[in-house]
């Protein structure tokens, strides 16, 4: 397969460059769980007893139960975003919508918040005696803990993936298209269907197809939730295979390869969907980025952001805030058991939180780079590139969406805790680095090469004439037009690796603390207040952090800088 | 590229300040305060470093099973007894007596394993639940408790598992069915189990670990710990030591360390209850409270069909 990569004629050295990469950071520890799923002795460095374990975990009942849930939950969550995400996306592209600025930051919040917490917030809230029954008097707990109701939180925790990517893709391509068929005749919800919507595929697909492989590998809701009325997916049912005793590897290595049998699916559906068509609209002619007004449409269309924007943002926080906020949990929301306790004991450093604090906001930082960078480099070389090394790029590249955290951490260990090594990142905090890597891919190389699906050949064709060499194209020709996508995929990576959860817990070497793994001691321990502080200053800090950094360069690139606005 | 080289430094600098080389390697079950204060004691003592890696025994468990081909653990503390049993039948555990041991009592340690302390299972109660306060086990199958009650999962638990044996071999399913019946549900580990009770959704936890909720207590929680009369079990936290541990005589020299006065009085003050029997404690001992029998071999021998059994009576 490096090999094929390396055949891209004329790309080279970037298909190298990926490829040797990404068989480093994905595919060598999916092959480990490839041939854990085999050899059930793998862990103690033996291959006896091949497949000896396979009836037994087909066999199980449970399978087709739990892959059915899986299911369910994949195409109700996209279903939900689609509903959700892609109205808000189209409005927020074509129209003028106002305060378009705080939707947009707004949206952006969920991302932070890990949905892990996110739905402890919502079970506080929602729960019988929880925040909304004392303060309305209203129990909506029986709609929470019910398939609807999962399918409802992880929309709103998901579908902000879709928002973005659709109102970008729509917005690169503008009105222009459309206003040529309105020129020929076409009603304006005409031109729309038939000419904006079908030229933004690309990115709905790409957006869909990430939701889909993330709600199915989803593992903090359905684990928090879903016990509560006894539904369990796949995801949990590897879990379950791995931290119950007596440990089942192979069995979780089998789950995870029908999982990633799922992800697949889906995407080569998504692949059917795109293949044969062009959607070039980036073309080097200037556009007018002129958005219309709303007119008599602008509160209706302002209230309905406010009110996806307060249910998915602003209600978790609230949660996660008046948890932090409260003295006790069976205190209530009354002002006598408000107080900073949390807060200080965080500061105060109880149980290593500033280390946490600042282990993992520098891994965020390192993931984004690597991840940014090889997520460009992979999509410029699938998108752009030509020969049979693409298609498993590709692959490579997607893999990642459909393993569950859990499984990627067990990859890596088994992988990298080889005793015959004589190099080994594992027991330093470069494994982390690597696991983040590997299980953030997929977010910049989905929206980078959502973005260079739409940059034509002729751009790239004309620098090749003038005499530039393929990496000066890429440097100075294909990055500057993907960075807006690219630089938002890197804030997302950044935002996600300084709180991973599952994988942070199993392959952290020993001595060394994420936000994450601070978090899951509090829970685990009663301290459910201590934990939510904890939360809320991550979300804090990962939000600010992006901000700062993309108000600062707008400063320094003025105009030139078009991300995320 | 030069996000490439930004990216190296940054990791080479995370590699400098983490896994400085650790003189021993704890893998230890929580509660996570107690390993960091036992660790730092140790380490003040004999200035021998330690790294700890804390979490549930399950993932302890599971990074071990996946390190087995290279293993780096010298000392571990599991939440489970069962481990301990494991492990000596796999041959993995190094002999050792410490001289501190000498006050615990015999069913609290063997040749290869000694308890670090004890957990007992209890109801944990929310008396601002507006229900009457619960004094047996049964009490929970009543109306008063109609969909109220949380159980942790025994699936995750090994404490819990063996108070479903237990109780089930006394009174064979029909308090599980009544549970059921009752509105019960089977809600994760036991901190999720316990975290609707403290809100006051639910009301009681039936089994939960005691000293998370006298903890919680403690802090102010409006949570009330009851042992029921009728007999619970106990939880010991065996402490081992590892038979590839390169620092056997650290190792042995923490376990010590864990076992001396100040250890013990550390594992007190988190509400567990101190393995040895001449420790002060401020709450309800071993002798205090009635332990129902539970002849491990047998019960973990049927363990696959008890959780089958289990599962079907709450409909999973």
């Amino acid at each position: 397969m490096r090999a094929a990569a390396a055949r891209t004629s004329g790309h080279g050295p970037i298909g190298w460059v990926a490829g040797v990469s990404l068989a480093l950071i994905v595919a060598v520890p999916f092959v480990f769980i490839v041939l854990q799923a085999i050899f059930p002795e793998l862990g103690r460095g033996s291959f006896a007893k091949p497949l000896q374990h396979l009836p037994k975990t087909l066999a199980d009942p449970a399978l087709i139960r739990l892959a059915g849930h899986t299911l369910l939950i994949g195409l109700g969550v996209v279903a939900g975003c689609t509903l959700i995400g892609v109205p808000l996306a189209v409005a927020r592209a074509l129209f003028r919508v106002p305060g378009a600025l705080v939707w947009d930051v707004a949206f952006l919040v969920p991302f932070m918040i890990p949905p892990y917490i996110a739905t402890l917030g919502w079970i506080m809230t929602m729960q019988p005696r929880g925040y909304l029954q004392q303060l309305t008097g209203i129990n909506l707990g029986p709609l929470l803990f019910s398939v609807p109701g999962m399918i409802l939180i992880m929309t709103l925790n998901l579908f902000p993936v879709v928002y973005f990517a659709v109102s970008r893709t729509i917005e690169a391509v503008g009105t222009r298209y459309a206003d040529v068929g309105r020129v020929f005749g076409a009603r304006p919800a005409r031109a729309f269907w038939r000419i904006t919507l079908p030229l933004a595929t690309p990115g709905l697909a790409a957006s869909l197809l990430l939701v889909f492989a993330l709600a199915i590998e989803e593992y903090g809701t359905p684990a928090a939730l879903g016990t509560r009325f006894g539904f369990e997916v796949l995801v949990t049912g590897i879990e379950t295979r791995i931290s119950d005793w007596p440990i089942d590897l192979p069995g979780a290595a089998i789950l995870s390869l029908l999982l990633v049998g799922l992800s697949l699916v889906a995407f080569l559906i998504q692949r059917r969907i795109l293949s044969g068509r062009n959607f070039d609209t980036v073309g080097g002619k200037p556009q007018a980025k002129d958005k219309r007004a709303l007119g008599p449409w602008a509160v209706p269309v302002g209230l309905a952001f406010a009110l996806v924007a307060l249910l998915a943002t602003g209600l978790p926080l609230a949660a996660i805030l008046a948890t932090a906020l409260s003295k006790t949990i069976s205190g209530g929301l009354k002002p006598s058991n408000m107080g900073l306790q949390n807060f200080e004991e965080v500061l105060f450093n109880a149980g290593g939180a500033l280390q946490a604090l600042g282990n993992s906001l520098s891994l965020g930082i390192g993931t984004a780079l690597v991840a940014g960078a090889l997520g460009a480099l992979t999509a410029y070389a699938v998108v752009k590139g030509r020969g049979r090394g693409r298609l498993g790029l590709e692959v490579l590249a997607m893999l990642p969406s459909a393993l569950p955290g859990v499984v990627v951490a067990v990859g890596m260990i088994l992988a990298w805790n080889q005793p015959w090594l004589p190099l080994t990142p594992y027991n330093t905090a470069f494994i982390l680095l690597i696991a983040y890597c590997c299980i953030l891919l997929p977010q910049p190389v989905r929206y980078a090469t959502a973005a260079f699906q739409q940059i034509g050949d002729n751009l790239e064709a004309a620098a090749r004439v003038a005499g530039a060499r393929p990496l000066t194209v890429f440097r100075r020709i294909m990055l500057p037009l993907i960075l807006p996508s690219l630089v938002t995929s890197m804030l997302l990576v950044f935002a996600v690796a300084s709180r991973e959860l599952v994988a942070s817990l199993l392959v952290a070497p020993v001595g060394m603390m994420t936000i994450a793994g601070f978090i899951w001691r509090q829970f685990e321990q009663g301290s459910v207040g201590l934990g939510m502080t904890m939360s809320f200053i991550a979300i804090v800090l990962t939000t600010l952090i992006p901000m700062l950094l993309i108000a600062a360069l707008r400063r320094f690139a003025g105009a030139r800088f078009t991300g995320l606005q | 590229m030069r996000a490439f080289s930004l990216a190296l430094a940054l990791g080479a600098s995370l590699l400098a300040t983490s896994a400085a080389l650790a003189d021993i390697t704890v893998y230890s079950a929580g509660p996570g305060g107690l390993i960091d204060k036992l660790a730092a004691g140790y380490t003040a003592k004999t200035g021998v470093k330690v790294n700890v890696f804390q979490a549930t025994t399950g993932k302890i468990m599971a990074r071990i099973e996946s390190e087995a081909a290279n293993p780096v653990v010298d000392v571990l503390i599991s939440a489970s007894w069962d481990t301990a049993t494991d492990f000596a039948r796999r041959g993995w555990l190094v002999a050792y007596t410490s001289p501190n041991a000498e006050k615990v009592p015999a069913f609290l340690k063997n040749d290869t394993a000694v308890a670090q302390g004890i957990s007992a299972l209890g109801i944990a109660w929310n008396p601002a639940s507006g229900t009457p306060k619960p004094a047996e086990w049964a009490d929970l199958t009543k109306p008063e408790y109609k969909d109220l009650v949380t159980i942790p999962d025994p699936a995750q638990s090994g404490a819990s598992f063996e108070l479903t044996a237990a109780l089930q071999a006394k009174d064979g399913w029909e308090l599980f069915k009544g549970l059921a019946a009752n509105g019960a549900i089977v809600a994760g580990a036991n901190a999720e189990a316990l975290n609707p009770v403290m809100q006051g959704a639910k009301a009681a936890v039936f089994g939960a670990v005691d000293y998370i909720s006298l903890a919680a207590k403690a802090k102010g929680e409006s949570i009330d710990v009851i042992f029921p009369a009728s007999g619970t079990v106990i939880a010991p936290r065996p402490m081992m030591i590892l038979n590839w541990s390169k620092q056997q005589d650290d190792a042995k020299k923490f376990i010590d360390y864990v076992l001396s006065d100040e250890g013990q009085k550390a594992v007190a003050a988190t509400y567990l209850m101190p393995a040895r029997a001449d420790v002060k404690a401020n709450r309800p001992l071993i002798s205090e409270l009635k332990i129902l029998p539970v002849d491990a071999a047998a019960v973990y021998g049927k363990r696959d069909a008890t959780l089958a059994e289990f599962g079907k009576v709450f409909g999973k």
